[in-house]
């Protein structure tokens, strides 16, 4: 059995985050299928479609047609798809329908492995040749719905980076999804507002929102009910912690931090002198503050370098989350030139949220200085990533005539930060002062960032450039419409015109008539110049 | 925002049944001295005329009726085929015409309610395989159900066909007529070809809107034995 990552998954992606994502098997001869792309192999089989000889044959509409059977199908995948369900739902000829459905379905993309084929395969076979894929389509291009994007956006700011990008990879380009769930949710508007449109990935934010209702919401849909069960144990996880009993007030997380310091790891002690917590509330409340691991470290072997300094800085991360970097850097002494980098990362951490919502994770308060470091290393490639620890342990040299060998070490453990995690990197750094470290993680940070924010920043080039697209295409209508409508007015005036001529006419055949009339009575000229005067 | 149509729409098409093979939809009403036969099926206009006589002499045979039928179901074909021969060789269409074909029939105890969209371009379309996967997705059972769907399908795309061959031959007399002068006959009937642009176009999704799924979803009904009945003496009276 194969598995492979899907194409468009985040590298960045954490363990815990796995379990979220949907697989499905589909043999692997098919292994070809991609969501944002047509392969060869289909090209092959509807050549009429990629030769633009028609207009109701493109290759857009054919992606469409596709992309609907598959997820059609992924719906509900333990049920045989049958063509008359599909086409129902399809603009088009049957008969090439039908062609594609069968397409799909030799190739095991659709129905593979559902109950009543007439291709039942033994189980054995099936399963040694089977790869499991990632049912994370490209991203969400389905907001058709103006009131969905704000709900979309929301989950991700709020929950943590591994799960952001799951989230964001989550939802198929369904149609189906969207529409399926549309009129059910409207009728329960006010209560469900969180899942409006899109209940595919309307689990997240109603763990967030209220569960109950939503679990309402889902059990009335006929399909991902192990999914939204998952996501609901998720989302609980991470918020119980914010909602339930786990509250920590500064004052607390103060006293804990004084009393980890007076007691070290006697966390019996240490409970007893917070009182209103718990000997695991307080564990897990200090590993989830800003360089609770470090704070281990320090505790456990004394290299108290600063520690009581280090400490009061924590209690501040606390409030200022987005701008611990700075505080600890500062606190280390560092040269002015890698603090305001430092000012600039904070800057581009704050600022990232509004634009794509991608980094937004970063900044949350509840992650360490180098939970944020494999965070941000983690969005970029790693030899991006490996780039940037390169820069900034030679700039660090530079600067502090340092031996290089220090920094083998940790050049070594930037590339475990890529692979493994953080653990391995916190045990192969255990020999390095820990200063040095934080400035080569920062900027190694720093330097990830940048790439990512480049990425970001092309990204948003592109979508500008599509939006000026749109715009220029709507003037244009716009112009067209006027010139149209000036045709009209230009039409209606010379019809007015003949109009006035005739008028015209009428009444100078009129006065002649007059004239005429009033000679032939003998009236004298003199009066008919007056009344012409008059 | 028209795409290029390439060479193979623009020509016409001769006339013939707009499916891969070229069957003819033959419906016969006949009857003699109170005995009614009625049947519907499809014949190949390539075969030699000689089997007409066979075919009606053999079904006479198998369905028991009297002799005098032979020569009224030989001719009742022979007229069918004869129309359908004499729109051969002219033209049909030109570019993409995509129509919507309705099923609304009563076979036996089966109702069926459907409509979808045909390619009259796509000569790989085959009715009867439609029928086939139709009778299969929708469990029908009745063997007698899937032909006459099919049947169905061809007797329409039949008409379209000699719809179209009128319209165009009436468009290139019109151009004669009166030059210059833009001129579409409109054709008669509902089968009136869909607009692709609308449909197709770069605006539009293929994916039909939720709540037009129930429109174009078939509709498969069984009736019990009285309804059939009582069907089948209206049919019976409007035939009166």
């Amino acid at each position: 059995m194969e598995v492979t990552k899907d194409p468009n998954s985040n590298p960045g992606r954490f363990e815990g985050s796995d379990s979220e994502l949907e697989l499905y098997t589909i043999p692997s001869s098919s292994r070809w299928f991609a969501w944002d792309e047509i392969h060869e192999t289909e090209r092959g089989a509807f050549k009429e479609f990629f030769d633009a000889s028609s207009i109701s044959r493109t290759p857009k509409i054919y992606k469409e047609y596709r992309d609907f059977i598959i997820n059609k199908y992924r719906e509900e995948p333990s049920r045989r798809l049958t063509f008359t369900e599909v086409r129902k739902s399809l603009v088009g000829d049957v008969t090439f329908l039908h062609k594609a459905f069968l397409f799909l379905e030799n190739w095991g993309l659709i129905n593979y492995g559902a109950p009543g084929a007439d291709v039942e395969k033994e189980e054995e076979e099936e399963l040694c040749n089977v790869r499991l894929e990632e049912g994370t389509p490209n991203g969400i291009r389905v907001a058709a719905t103006p009131n969905s994007l704000k709900p979309m956006l929301l989950p991700r700011v709020a929950k943590s980076g591994g799960n952001a990008s799951g989230a964001s990879l989550k939802l198929p380009p369904l149609a189906s999804y969207s529409d399926i769930y549309g009129d059910l949710i409207r009728q329960k508007d006010g209560k469900c507002r969180f899942c409006d449109a899109k209940c595919s990935s309307g689990h997240y934010r109603c763990t967030q929102d209220n569960f109950i209702i939503c679990a309402n919401c889902f059990k009335s849909g006929n399909y991902g009910e192990k999914r939204s069960a998952e996501d609901f144990v998720l989302s609980e996880s991470s918020e119980n912690s914010g909602k339930h009993d786990t509250v920590w007030t500064e004052g607390e997380i103060l006293l804990l931090l004084e009393s980890v310091l007076k007691h070290g790891d006697d966390w019996e002690l240490v409970a007893q002198s917070i009182q209103t917590k718990t000997k695991l509330d307080c564990i897990s409340k200090l590993i989830e503050l800003p360089f609770g691991e470090l704070m281990f470290g320090r505790t456990h072997r004394n290299v108290n370098i600063n520690g009581a300094n280090g400490i009061v800085n924590n209690a501040k991360q606390v409030q200022s989350s987005s701008s611990d970097n700075q505080e600890i850097s500062k606190s280390k002494d560092q040269p002015p030139e890698l603090t305001n980098e430092n000012e600039q990362n904070g800057d581009s951490v704050k600022e990232s949220p509004s634009k794509r919502h991608r980094v937004a994770p970063l900044s949350d308060s509840s992650s360490s200085l180098m939970n944020q470091v494999g965070l941000i290393s983690n969005v970029v490639d790693p030899h991006i990533t490996a780039a940037a620890a390169d820069a900034a342990v030679s700039a660090l040299c530079d600067e502090n005539l340092c031996p290089r060998e220090i920094f083998d070490f940790e050049e070594d453990s930037a590339r475990a930060l890529e692979g493994e995690g953080l653990e391995m990197e916190r045990s192969s750094l255990s020999e390095i002062p820990l200063p040095l470290r934080v400035r080569a993680a920062t900027a190694t940070a720093l330097g990830a960032a940048a790439a990512r924010a480049k990425l970001l920043a092309d990204q948003e080039v592109r979508e500008i450039e599509h939006l000026v697209a749109t715009i220029i295409e709507a003037q244009i209508d716009k112009l067209l419409h006027k010139v149209k409508h000036f045709d009209d007015l230009e039409l209606l005036m010379e019809k007015e015109h003949a109009e006035m001529e005739n008028l015209k006419d009428s009444i100078l055949t009129e006065r002649i008539d007059v004239l005429r009339r009033t000679f032939r009575s003998g009236t004298t000229r003199w009066k008919d110049y007056s009344f012409v005067k008059s | 925002m028209k795409t290029p149509i390439s060479g193979f729409y623009r020509n016409p098409v001769k006339f013939r049944m707009p499916t891969a093979e070229n069957l003819v939809p033959i419906r016969l009403d006949i009857e003699i001295e109170g005995q009614r036969y009625k049947d519907a099926f499809t014949w190949n206009p390539s075969d030699p005329d000689s089997e007409v006589v066979v075919f009606a002499k053999r079904t006479v045979k198998d369905l028991k009726l009297p002799p005098a039928f032979v020569t009224q179901i030989a001719q009742s074909i022979q007229s069918q085929l004869l129309e359908f021969r004499s729109y051969e060789g002219q033209d049909m269409y030109a570019g993409e015409k995509i129509v919507p074909i309705k099923l609304d029939l009563r076979v036996n105890h089966t109702l069926v309610k459907d409509q979808f969209l045909w390619d009259l371009n796509n000569f790989e379309s085959d009715p009867e395989e439609f029928a086939r996967i139709f009778c299969k997705d929708m469990g029908i059972e009745d063997p007698e159900v899937g032909p006459a769907i099919a049947f169905a399908i061809r007797e329409q795309l039949y008409e379209i066909a000699i719809q179209s061959v009128v319209s165009a031959r009436e468009s290139r007399m019109s151009k004669k007529g009166r030059r210059g002068a833009e001129y579409t006959p409109i054709s008669k009937g509902g089968a009136v070809a869909v607009d692709l642009v609308k449909l197709f176009g770069p605006k539009s999704s293929v994916v039909r809107k939720r709540k037009e799924w129930d429109v174009y979803e078939p509709i498969v009904d069984l009736l019990s034995n009285e309804e059939v009945d009582a069907l089948e003496a209206k049919e019976e009276r409007n035939f009166r």
